[in-house]
């Protein structure tokens, strides 16, 4: 394997509650390294996920770069991972442009200016996304699959060395699934580690280096999707019966029915 | 500043600014008196004779408190918003004047304190804590603004009916009849005195707003999305919520209570700013300003029956009247934002 990954978590559990959650996960995210984390809904994706960038309470360590996540400030954690969070939620009609601004939040503090490595960051982070010919145009007037290129467009302007994204391909026509998919895979394989929930366990395979594999709380398998993605597994966490075509592109699930 | 404000934001801060001293000045000469400006200008800088007296210690507090209180509601207005992410929110909307009310007319019915102590604007102002606090509680943090507005009606409801039963119980008609007026939101007759007063918690509300402002601006992404750019969520929220209390409870300790300022001066200015809601702030507070003193000017110049008790209109109604059918009309633009709010 390659080296030290950017983030080492085991033995997190996360409870809500009295509710176990996650319950002793152990992943490591490496740079150049997209991994998809797939399981069928209430498996604890998202919570999974939340407490991986310091947002919800977890036991267990958590190691980012090296140091403990509790260690960090919460500035230097906002610099060291970038999360997108499910729906990509925007509550003013902002400009496109300002909105990617804030990927650069953490780098700012009420007096100081906007840099040119601010300004390169967000134009960098327009131009990948593909949203530059409308970054003067309001969000919210926006179509979903444009309000996904620019919610990303925000994340990559952090330009963290971990992205973590909920489900960033949710409620996407299929050519902006594919879109969102490849900027992924662009920004770990252009030195990021990523990390990514999602549903559609094909676009998974296409574009995983490194799928996980969540149910009840726990991971139950980690590796490439061939490794990961096979009929009895598909059957037992997602109660589908599958076919797995395998070629030289790599793997394909198709989803036959419900079991 | 992560977005540096545009020539159209930093060109209608100086307007508004402009603005506020012009009606300063109009303000400074208009009343019963009738002094003509020139009078009026001696006299604020002599301070001798009666157009000293009339202007110095008349028409400069109310003049002062009016843009003052107008810029406190205009922030306060707009604070709430960027944090509550919704173009609705307003102090009025969530019971804060109208506790701070219940807070300053139980001190003034028992006569715990002179009018000009400063019991009265520590009574309203835990009052408004009381109010927004418990909003945020009962609401909770992923409030719906459905959930939010429909808690923030009970509570002020339950602050008019609060204030009804202090009214009913008051211990003399005379304290019955001054807090039914005061009730009613008016600058009359407020000296310099009420200015030092209340001073203090504007500046301490002021300063708890701006802290907070940068932080409006990553809200617009959502909570979990804020706090991972470095927003401690919780934090903000807190101290919104006191600094709108301090504002808000002081302002209604000194006016009564003057609604619907805080909803209408961001909407005026919003647009300018690119709905920014950090960059909104400054020119909402500055509109508030411009919207309390011009009203401020109006019910001096509108003829009331000089033979009621009352001889003027109260501020409080109209900027009731003027608000109320103004969120009205901004409840009909957003409709489709509420009826997506209440699923």
């Amino acid at each position: 394997m390659s080296a030290k990954p950017k983030l080492h978590a085991a033995n997190v559990v996360v409870r809500l509650g009295d509710v176990l959650i996650v319950d002793g996960a152990a992943l490591d995210l490496r740079a150049g390294e997209l991994t998809v984390l797939i399981g069928p809904n209430g498996a604890g994706k998202t919570t999974l996920m939340r407490a991986l960038a310091g947002l919800v309470p977890a036991e267990g360590r958590i190691e980012i770069e090296g140091t403990p996540l509790t260690a960090l400030t919460v500035r230097d954690r906002a610099r060291r991972i970038a999360y997108l969070p499910q729906g990509h939620v925007f509550h003013w009609p902002m400009p496109v442009a300002a909105v990617v601004a804030l990927g650069r939040y953490p780098y700012a503090d009420a007096f100081s200016a906007v840099t040119d490595v601010d300004r390169q960051a967000i134009a960098k982070a327009l131009a990948a996304t593909g949203t530059e010919g409308f970054a003067h145009r309001a969000v919210t007037t926006l179509s979903g699959g444009e309000r996904a290129r620019v919610a990303l467009a925000r994340a990559l302007a952090c330009e963290a060395p971990i992205l973590l994204a909920d489900e960033p391909t949710v409620s996407l026509d299929p050519r902006h699934q594919l879109v969102v998919m490849e900027l992924l895979a662009r920004a770990a394989h252009s030195g990021g580690a990523v990390l990514a929930i999602g549903h559609d366990l094909a676009l998974a395979a296409r574009f995983a280096d490194r799928i996980v594999m969540m149910d009840r709380g726990r991971l139950v398998a980690d590796g490439s999707p061939r490794e990961v993605l096979t009929v009895e597994r598909i059957a037992t966490v997602f109660g589908v019966e599958a076919m797995i075509a395998a070629d030289a592109s790599g793997t394909h699930p198709v989803l036959l029915r419900p079991i | 500043m992560m977005t540096s404000a545009g020539p159209s934001g930093l060109r209608l801060n100086l307007a508004l600014g402009a603005l506020i001293v012009v009606l300063g000045v109009i303000s400074l000469m208009v009343g019963p008196a009738g002094l003509s400006p020139r009078e009026a200008m001696a006299g604020l800088f002599s301070g001798e004779g009666a157009a000293g007296i009339v202007v110095r210690d008349i028409r400069l507090p109310r003049t002062l408190l009016a843009i003052l209180i107008g810029g406190t509601f205009g922030f306060a207005g707009a604070a709430l918003q960027g944090l509550l992410r919704n173009p609705l929110a307003e102090p009025a909307l969530f019971g804060a004047p109208q506790a701070a009310s219940v807070g300053a007319s139980f001190v003034i019915a028992y006569g715990l304190a002179g009018a000009t102590s400063f019991a009265v604007p520590i009574a309203g102002i835990l009052g408004a804590l009381v109010s927004i606090g418990g909003l945020v509680a009962i609401a909770g943090r992923r409030a719906s603004l459905s959930v939010t507005l429909l808690a923030g009606l009970a509570l002020a409801s339950l602050a008019g009916a609060a204030t009804a039963l202090i009214l009913n119980l008051a211990p003399t008609p005379y304290a019955a009849l001054e807090i039914a007026f005061w009730l009613l939101g008016s600058l009359e007759d407020r000296s310099m005195d009420h200015l030092w007063i209340a001073a203090p918690f504007f500046l301490a509300s002021w300063l708890l707003l701006a802290l907070n402002v940068r932080a409006f601006r990553a809200l617009t992404l959502g909570e979990d999305a804020a706090a991972s750019l470095g927003v401690d969520v919780a934090r903000t929220r807190l101290l919104v919520v006191i600094g709108v209390a301090l504002g808000v409870g002081a302002s209604v300790a000194v006016a009564g209570s003057i609604g619907f300022i805080g909803l209408v001066a961001p909407h005026l200015v919003r647009r300018a700013v690119n709905s920014d809601p950090a960059r909104v702030c400054l020119p909402a507070a500055l509109m508030g300003a411009v919207l309390l003193t011009a009203a401020d000017i109006a019910v001096r110049l509108v003829p009331a029956n000089p033979n009621a008790t009352a001889i003027e209109i109260k501020l409080g109604v109209v900027t009731a009247l003027i608000g109320v059918p103004f969120f009205l009309a901004m409840i009909f633009r957003e409709r489709r934002l509420l009826d997506g709010a209440a699923q």
